[in-house]
């Protein structure tokens, strides 16, 4: 008569968790040794599942809350949405009515000068593109895995962070060609956050 | 109360998805013991769980419009603890791995292991002797009810890799706890 070996840690764990074959779960019925392990890894599980929880440190929310303030405020005064697309329709209407004054320098006027111009009207309206393109994926949007959410944080706090310094650059009349060399930058990382998104749902759609 | 239990209302949560801060707040508010144990179980200090707790509810705020409705937020704004936690402890990995040049099993590189206890040790104490990522595949599975598809992906490995990890942590407790 053949005699069993004696259940390995992943015969074990698999017979606590319900995947085990009939006859390890046989085996460790009977042997003095396989039952006792076995109960031992389910007692653990208990204890581990007992072990007392720690309390939360209390400043955490306000920090959260001012992050989340400070962003909505970047995105507020960034280029893009809303306020690109009222620049847009802005420079409609200038285009239409013609100028009805002399150019003041506001920052609408800026917008349309920047929107419409030969140099970097192109780049900019990528990234509108590349802004709607996204509009489109971020509904499907969830977090997959580590790589994948760690990616698009980076890109998405790059594109915050680009945002920010073309609002300094144009506040400090920067020169064109860095402006240009900034809009190039928010456009790659927009398209790298759009092809992961786009991965992201190809995959979805295979599962 | 267990976190999978906590019912928020579904207005709350709408007001929440339509970026309403206190709203966001009250969610905060509900998850938060339960997003800042995960981080503690599984990165093993205080430190890196705050950091878990804090990029865990910026994500969510900033992510809440996405969350769809089709399972409950305890699971989602969980899904979200566990990405931060497990992003923090693969950069914790490679700084490791990098100040000792490359070249150790990354599983075991974070923090030396101090030497073997001479006599049996608590259940606490041993899961904080374990490596981190042992220990966090040992959290997820036997704690948190992940399976190992789950963890594997999770962590952006296979299935038999959590499998193994399971394995160690328990071999490493036995010797440990006994």
């Amino acid at each position: 008569m053949a005699v069993m070996r004696h259940l390995g840690m992943d015969e074990l764990l698999a017979l606590r968790d319900g995947e085990a074959t009939a006859l390890a779960r046989a085996h460790a019925e009977f042997c003095e040794t396989c039952g006792p392990e076995l109960e031992r890894l389910y007692q653990i599980r208990s204890e581990l599942r007992a072990l007392p929880s720690f309390r939360p440190p209390r400043e955490v929310w306000p920090r959260v809350a001012e992050k989340v303030g400070r962003r909505r405020l970047r995105r507020r005064l960034a280029y893009g949405g809303l306020g690109l697309a009222a620049a847009a329709a802005l420079a409609g209407l200038v285009v239409l009515r013609g100028p009805l004054r002399e150019p003041a320098a506001s920052p609408a006027d800026v917008w349309i000068a920047e929107a419409t111009s030969t140099d970097l009207g192109p780049v900019i309206n990528r990234s509108r593109q590349l802004e709607t393109l996204l509009e489109v994926y971020s509904p499907q949007r969830r977090v997959y895995d580590a790589p994948t959410a760690l990616a698009l944080s980076a890109l998405e706090d790059r594109i915050v962070l680009l945002d920010q310094i073309l609002l300094e650059s144009r506040a400090v009349g920067a020169d064109r060609a860095l402006l240009r060399g900034l809009w190039g930058e928010r456009v790659q990382a927009l398209e790298q956050l759009v092809s992961l998104q786009a991965v992201q749902e190809e995959n979805r759609a295979w599962r | 109360m267990r976190a999978d239990t906590l019912a928020l209302a579904s207005a709350e949560v709408a007001r929440a998805r339509a970026g309403d801060l206190e709203a966001l707040e009250h969610i905060y508010r509900a998850y938060q013991a339960p997003v800042y144990n995960l981080g503690r179980r599984i990165c093993g200090n205080e430190e890196d769980a705050e950091d878990v707790l804090q990029d865990t509810f910026l994500e969510v705020c900033r992510s809440i419009g996405r969350f769809r409705g089709d399972g409950s937020l305890w699971s989602w704004v969980r899904r979200v603890a566990v990405s931060k936690a497990l992003m923090l402890l693969r950069r914790e990995r490679y700084r490791a791995a990098r100040s000792l040049d490359g070249g150790a099993d990354l599983s075991e590189t974070v923090g030396r292991r101090p030497p073997e206890p001479t006599a049996p040790i608590d259940l606490e104490t041993a899961l904080g002797r374990l490596a981190p990522l042992t220990r966090a595949v040992l959290w997820l599975h036997d704690v948190e009810g992940y399976t190992h598809e789950e963890i594997g992906e999770a962590m952006g490995k296979t299935a038999s890799f959590s499998k193994s990890q399971l394995s160690r942590a328990h071999q490493r407790l036995r010797e440990w706890l006994e």
